[in-house]
């Protein structure tokens, strides 16, 4: 048995952390740039979305946890014993595995005898966090270390992400478009499809109008994964938009003839700060037993 | 005299040039590859009222050399971007669109000005058909900019009949009649094939 801890990126609940009985190594938020919050302990998602809209002066900033994090949280399994598998988001969007990488070498010389593995999901978010399941479920299998991480590796090459924007404001804010690309974008109603490719989120495409992009969404979901419906594992996020990703759930499903069980994901706030309110996130990968 | 004939038949040329150009683009989908070809054809049809002004002199072609220009430069800077395809490449294109609208409206304000005033109502309907079309070209899907050079077209081949009586002594031009038809024609085309090809998600996403 192994221990298993994410960084705050895989968007998890609470109720979820206690329910798979995993460790969270949490992100910071701040608001003015001077103090700092730790996500889902000092700063509920709830208050930090109610805050990011309610203020349009200000834009959150971000960041990662630092090496102390990891180590605080990684020293007491390791004193127990237990070796552990840690995964983060992608290394290209954050410093969070970075900061894991340097307490695992702080650490390497004190427990010898105990692995830690660490593995970049090349994805954050909802995806990150189907992935985090898929582990969970090879160790709730009796999966060994070695093997898990073996499989894991291959799940986070199958694993895919795509979203949604309701407004470029907070592409804007973030300084992820330009602003004329946020006022005529606006104005003309468009919005980008975003994925999540080679652990870098990049444009896909643009659409004009809300419900022309999720019927758009809906045909691409069907028709990427109607060849493994019961190879794959679905999940679908959102900010503050819950009818929105239950109807697109709904309607996936139907197209899929199948029912997604998976519950609706809320987004954090890593990737929801640059998204916003309004945002819709999907994602899928292979289920472990496919790999 | 015999020089004049030369160019003259260099610009007939040119012109079926454009004319291959300009049917291929509205044949494509993929938006990088429509604004490199169409931007070839409107090079090529730059250099066909330069050809036609060296035959018949400058000064009657200036203003189409300009507006093809416009055109030859308004499309290579769209497939720069689509080709980049990053949100600072993005940024620049929708600044480069901005200009391109402030000098078309321009453009097109002193054009109407100009005009007699029988015609002057196709000028002005051929400004607000010549936005929409730079609108609809850097507008998301195949349809917008489709459909708007339609309305472009039309107009633009209604201003090379005797209907545009700004030059007094005008005459058919058979050319830019062509080239304005090759454009309706292969965009009808391009739903005729659209619409009998199986129906495929517009948007892609990776398999598993």
């Amino acid at each position: 048995m192994f221990k298993i801890i994410s960084d705050g990126a895989c968007d998890f609940s609470k109720d979820e952390v206690k329910k798979y009985n995993i460790d969270i190594v949490p992100f910071y938020i701040s608001f003015d740039g001077l103090n700092y919050l730790k996500e889902g302990i000092d700063i509920s998602r709830k208050d930090f979305f109610n805050r990011l809209v309610s203020d349009k002066t200000v834009f959150p900033k971000t960041a990662q946890p630092n090496p102390q994090d990891y180590v605080d949280i990684f020293i007491p399994y390791l004193d127990k014993g237990v070796d552990i598998l840690c995964i983060t988001v992608s290394s290209k969007v954050s410093g969070s595995n970075n900061s894991a990488k340097m307490a695992v070498d702080m650490l390497a010389d004190d427990y010898p005898d105990r692995s830690i593995v660490l593995l970049d999901t090349l994805n954050g978010s909802v995806a990150q966090g189907l992935i985090l399941k898929e582990i969970i479920k090879m160790r709730d299998a009796g999966l060994s270390l070695d093997k898990t991480t073996q499989i894991a590796e291959n799940i986070i090459n199958s694993a895919k992400q795509y979203f949604t924007v309701e407004t470029l404001e907070y592409l804007k804010r973030g300084g992820r478009v330009g602003p004329t690309t946020a006022l005529v974008g606006s104005i003309l109603g468009i919005r980008p499809i975003l994925q999540v490719e080679d652990g870098m989120i990049s444009q896909l495409d643009s659409v004009r109008g809300k419900s022309k992009t999720l019927k758009l969404i809906e045909e691409a979901m069907v028709e990427a994964l109607k060849d493994d419906v019961n190879n794959i594992s679905i999940a679908i996020g959102h900010v503050f938009r819950e009818e929105d990703a239950n109807a697109l759930k709904a309607n996936i499903g139907a197209g899929l003839n199948i029912q997604i069980p998976s519950p609706l994901v809320e987004m954090g706030a890593v990737i929801g700060a640059h998204a916003g309110p309004g945002a819709l996130v999907f994602a899928y990968c292979k289920k472990y037993e496919e790999v | 005299m015999a020089n004049i004939g030369i160019w003259y038949i260099i610009a007939q040329i040119l012109g079926v040039i454009t004319i291959c150009f300009e049917f291929t683009s509205y044949q494509i989908k993929d938006k990088t590859k429509y604004f490199l070809i169409t931007g070839i054809g409107s090079f090529f049809w730059m250099t066909m009222f330069v050809a036609i002004g060296i035959a018949t002199g400058m000064s009657t072609q200036l203003s189409l050399i300009l507006a093809a220009t416009y055109s030859t430069i308004r499309n290579l800077v769209f497939f720069r971007v689509f080709s980049k395809n990053t949100p600072e490449s993005k940024e620049a294109g929708l600044n480069f669109l901005l200009v391109m609208i402030v000098v078309a409206i321009v453009a097109g304000t002193a054009t109407v000005l100009n005009a007699p005033a029988e015609v002057r109502w196709l000028h002005i309907i051929g400004l607000f058909t010549a936005l929409a079309f730079v609108i609809g070209q850097y507008l998301p899907g195949v349809h917008y900019v489709r459909i708007t050079v339609i309305f472009y077209a039309i107009i633009v081949l209604l201003t090379q009949t005797p209907l545009n009586i700004l030059y007094g002594d005008f005459r058919w031009n058979i050319m830019g009649i062509l080239i304005e038809a090759a454009k309706i024609l292969s965009v009808i085309i391009f739903y005729i094939r659209y619409g009998s090809e199986p129906k495929t998600a517009q948007l892609k996403f990776a398999k598993p």
